[in-house]
């Protein structure tokens, strides 16, 4: 298993749009991805996880990749919250 | 008559179709087995999906992409692994198809509903949207499709979810009239794209309305006739022609120049709260942005925002009017608009309390922010001009610009680029700042007067409050005196002055403001215009007859009275 610590910078957060976008470009791959936030663990190739864990902007949390592509996946995940989901 | 929430403008007539709620009832189906089970959801589940997917790509071509994203999200959230999974649970433990979509679609529902997000409670809605179409899909019922519904059709529902909502258009609804709902409500905000009268929130209006009824509306008023008599009726289709010329004869408006009947221009901006409003200004007509609030930056979050986020968001808004004025406001929090996690202290008089400029100057580090992110967005087009909103006297100028100047000496020091002539105006909106408009004037490098707060700190009226707030008026001779007198303040100081407030688009009030010399007018975007048109038909020798008239009454009566009489159609 790989992970790694990032931080949420689009203003609206995990919102319908971003949780979206995020879930289906994870569904790529096939390992398990999962956001670690206020402790709680969410399977983040699901959008209604995502939309359910109330990340807001500015929230820290822990992406974590399992599986045989996971640091290809690791690496998509960070880039893509890093810049804002796409917002 | 019933009455309701007027939601999106004009006048409807025509026959209801009342949108009922299907009878999705589905203890009587018997479970036939797992396999089976399962696959008479997955078949559902792909139908739904097929048929939102065709929807949300009429959607895009009809409206725009931005109105189908909701469908968009809905096929996400069917083909969501998590909740597909669920629904197999449900059923492995022996519930038929539509048990495992009601159960888990409703432990959804309950807890989305119970955010505190807006945003994320609307998401209820949606899942609810998604449990009615796989249930219709189920147990073989109809599918609704407005599309289909003849010209001259009146709809009315308990209320309209969005996928409902797809179907409607201009050429067969006639109008619109729900339950529940308000202004901001989806069906308001597609009502008004498709500019299709509407009237929300009317009591009890699926139960008292049958398809076939006549129904005559107002999507202005918020008034339902059902059944009206020879009269009425004929009052609405005279209302209503009238409507339709003089959305037209508006239209005839769009970019032409503002300008008086001599010819005499006059600048014509918009008021606007979100970056995303200034393209619909822009395609309003407005020729600047007279009052950008600043307040949405700050709200619903929980942190504030920082200097390039907000640096972007300003800078958006001068990009897309380049080589015009945006004239923005800093952060206007306290009074009646409250910023949780800035924890503003409860006050007696919230309204007279620690707000605006006098909460800013206090909090240095979260001004300097706004400021140094204000001259930067100015660097590019150098058409953003600052406005301190509640200003009461000189010391809060000097205050401010002391600050902008250290965040220039900061900025230069950084190397960072910005708008070192940046102009620093004020809001009067206080009965103070009007009194001693004079001396403002040495130090302002423009005013733009706030008609909304000055009217309720001159006649000590809280508009909110329904015992008083018929007090609440701008014809007042104080609140007109008080206009006048800053006008001629910045005309002497040579200042320019504009007005931001509401009553800068009341066709009543615009040749006093005329005659006095209002060199900037700043209305909503859907009022731009009607108050270009109603420049447009007035001399300043006709202004200046009917200023010298009303201001020679001297009760409000006499003055609204006499005034609304000179309104020119």
């Amino acid at each position: 298993m790989v992970s790694k610590q990032t931080k949420i910078v689009n203003p609206m957060g995990m919102h319908m749009r971003p949780a979206g976008m995020f879930a289906q470009e994870m569904m790529k791959f096939k390992c398990d991805v999962s956001l670690v936030f206020k402790d709680k663990e969410v399977n983040a190739k699901s959008i209604m996880n995502l939309m359910a864990a109330c990340i807001k902007c500015g929230s820290e949390l822990e992406v974590r990749c399992n599986g045989e592509d996971e640091q290809a996946a690791l690496d998509k995940a960070i880039q893509l919250i890093e810049s804002g989901l796409g917002e | 008559m019933l009455k309701g929430t007027g939601a999106s403008a004009g006048v409807g007539i025509g026959r209801a179709l009342v949108v009922k709620e299907q009878n999705l009832d589905f203890s009587g189906v018997p479970f036939s087995g797992q396999e089976q089970e399962k696959a008479r959801l997955t078949e559902a589940a792909a139908a739904v999906s097929q048929r939102l997917s065709a929807m949300a790509a009429e959607m895009t071509q009809r409206v725009g992409e931005h109105a189908a994203e909701i469908l968009s999200g809905q096929i996400m959230m069917l083909n969501d692994p998590f909740m597909t999974g669920q629904m197999e649970e449900q059923i492995a433990a022996g519930n038929t198809a539509e048990a495992a979509v009601d159960a888990v679609c409703g432990s959804f529902i309950a807890m989305f509903s119970g955010m505190e997000d807006e945003l994320m409670r609307q998401r209820a809605t949606d899942i609810g949207d998604l449990r009615t179409r796989l249930l219709v899909n189920l147990l073989g019922l109809e599918d609704m499709d407005l599309a289909h519904a003849p010209a001259g059709t009146i709809l009315v529902a308990k209320d309209f979810t969005p996928s409902m909502t797809v179907g409607i258009r201009r050429e067969n609804v006639a109008g619109i009239i729900t339950e529940v709902g308000g202004r901001t409500s989806h069906s308001a905000i597609l009502a008004r794209a498709l500019e299709i009268p509407a009237v929300l929130g009317v009591p009890g209006a699926a139960s008292q309305i049958h398809s076939g009824d006549t129904v005559a509306m107002d999507g202005e008023l918020g008034h339902v006739y059902l059944d009206p008599d020879e009269r009425t009726l004929k009052d609405y289709q005279a209302r209503q022609e009238a409507f339709e010329a003089q959305r037209q004869m508006l239209k005839e408006y769009l970019g032409k120049p503002t300008v008086n009947a001599d010819g005499r221009p006059v600048a014509l901006y918009a008021n606007i709260g979100k970056p995303e409003d200034a393209q619909a200004a822009l395609e309003k007509g407005a020729e600047g942005i007279g009052l950008f609030r600043t307040e949405f930056l700050f709200m619903d979050r929980e942190d504030l925002p920082g200097e390039e986020e907000q640096m972007n968001a300003y800078r958006q808004v001068a990009a897309l009017f380049a080589g015009k004025e945006v004239i923005i406001r800093t952060l206007d929090v306290g009074g009646d608009k409250d910023i949780p996690y800035l924890h503003l202290e409860k006050e007696e008089n919230p309204f007279l309390g620690h707000r605006a400029i006098r909460y800013c100057l206090d909090e240095v580090d979260l001004y300097m922010t706004q400021l140094r992110a204000l001259l930067r967005a100015g660097a590019d087009y150098k058409n953003i001009k600052i406005m301190l909103p509640l200003v009461t006297g000189l010391e809060e100028i000097r205050a401010a610009r002391a600050m902008l100047e250290k965040a220039k000496k900061e900025l230069a020091a950084q190397g960072l680029a910005f708008d070192e002539s940046i102009q620093l105006g004020v809001m009067i909106e206080t009965p103070a700042a009007s009194q001693i408009a004079d001396l403002l004037a040495q130090e302002a490098d423009f005013f733009s007067i706030g008609t909304n707060d000055l009217t309720q700190y001159t006649l000590a009226v809280d508009r909110g409050n329904p015992q008083v707030a018929g007090l609440y008026t701008p014809f007042h001779p104080a609140v007109l005196r008080s206009i006048a007198s800053v006008i001629r303040a910045a005309k002497e100081a040579g200042i320019p002055v504009g007005m931001c407030g509401e009553a800068a688009a009341d066709p009543a009030l615009i040749p006093l403001l005329l005659s006095w010399g209002l060199d900037e007018f700043s209305v909503s975007a859907s009022a731009v215009l009607a108050t270009r048109r109603t420049i447009s038909l007035w001399s300043q020798k006709e202004a200046d007859d009917v200023r010298a008239e009303a201001m020679s009454l001297s009760s409000v009566k006499g003055i609204q009275g006499y005034l609304s009489s000179m309104i020119k159609k």
